[in-house]
């Protein structure tokens, strides 16, 4: 007798629930990059004296700080002159700038990745995080392993990029990886500042 | 005794200079700024230049560009200047020799063409939360068990038959 009106009570709740847990699903708010605080700490060691490694593209990427460890391929810029970034269907990908120099070579190399893509957060998400001397390791096409020490980490506008200090000359060997942060302004679609990693070469 | 002793002074002192040279000779020409993002403008300058002797010529060279431009105006902190627009310009780093109007070498200097401002990297992300989704699902379907049992129980034995 309780199963007659039990199991349509039980089929009910169930319909509901999983009808609201669909429209949370379907409505919540994406989650937030992290974003590095003004006064966050900014290593100022000297560079090691190494010497500088030939040209070899990197293929790969490790920060273990964040948990990354993703695939890098090369990118150029777009016919309007931006930078390009991996494709947004690859979101664990990372991009090497390929006009630049190579990570481990005089000068400062630059990496980009996507914060976020519609499927979630993606291989950069987390990059705000970092903090001055933690790790960044990246393997070269040349099966050698270059690491360097984060320097800082900065947020700045997009409409304030620091062009000469992510791609001007350096006498060392300096590595940038760049993703976006801050507010998402729904009306251009995009977010409004750039997050850039400074860091050095230390092995 | 005196001769071999400036001989030896000459010598070293001509040695010295050849070594001296080329660190000096880099200073004598100066791109401003040092690096632009492709389509902006630099100013290149052979400061050692002297007007009176001609123009000075700037050989550009880089990822696949080689090309002179002469210089159009006296610098104000001496020798020769041109502008460079660096529309249509690979991106990458280019190096520019200048010779002086009396045929020597004001030395050289490297510039570096970027992309243009921020990096697009980020869409915004989803507005969708995928655990709630598939536990919302899951829950639908149980429901939908649910409702099809329930719709046999209830219809009568002779429609079953």
């Amino acid at each position: 007798m309780w199963r007659r009106r039990t199991l349509p009570a039980v089929v009910a709740l169930l319909g509901v629930t999983g009808l609201g847990l669909i429209t949370v699903g379907l409505t919540a708010d994406p989650a937030q990059p992290p974003r590095p605080p003004a006064d966050a700490p900014t290593r100022t060691q000297p560079a090691p004296d190494l010497a500088p490694l030939p040209r070899a593209a990197p293929v790969q990427v490790r920060i273990p700080a964040i948990g990354v460890r993703a695939e890098v391929v090369p990118v150029g810029a777009d016919a309007t002159g931006v930078l390009e970034v991996p494709p947004l269907d690859r979101p664990t990908l990372a991009g090497w700038y390929r006009h630049g120099v190579a990570p481990g070579e005089t000068g400062n190399a630059v990496l980009v990745g996507h914060v976020d893509s519609p499927a979630g957060p993606a291989v950069f998400f987390d990059l705000g995080q970092l903090r001055a001397g933690q790790e960044i390791q990246i393997t070269r096409a040349d099966a050698q392993v270059t690491t360097f020490a984060v320097d800082s980490v900065r947020a700045y506008p997009k409409d304030r990029f620091p062009t000469t200090l992510v791609y001007g000359p350096a006498d060392v060997a300096g590595l940038r990886l760049i993703t976006c942060g801050g507010r998402f302004d729904g009306g251009t679609g995009n977010y409004v500042d750039n997050i850039i990693v400074f860091a050095t070469r230390t092995a | 005794m005196k001769v071999s002793t400036a001989l030896c002074s000459a010598a070293l002192g001509v040695g010295l200079g050849t070594l001296l040279l080329p660190g000096a000779a880099l200073a004598d020409t100066t791109v401003s700024p040092a690096t632009t993002p492709v389509g902006g403008t630099v100013v290149l300058t052979a400061t050692t230049c002297n007007p009176k002797s001609g123009d000075a010529i700037f050989r550009v060279t880089g990822p696949n560009r080689d090309q002179n431009v002469r210089s159009t105006t006296a610098a104000a902190g001496g020798g020769l200047s041109a502008e460079l627009f660096t529309a249509g310009f690979t991106l990458g780093t280019y190096t520019v020799a200048a010779t002086c109007g009396d045929g020597s070498s004001a030395g050289s200097a490297t510039f570096t063409v970027t992309p243009i401002g921020a990096a697009p990297a980020g869409s915004g992300g989803g507005n969708r939360d995928n655990g709630a989704l598939a536990a919302g699902g899951t829950l639908l379907g149980g429901a939908a068990v649910g409702a099809v049992i329930l719709f046999r129980r209830r219809r009568p034995v002779s429609a079953v038959a």
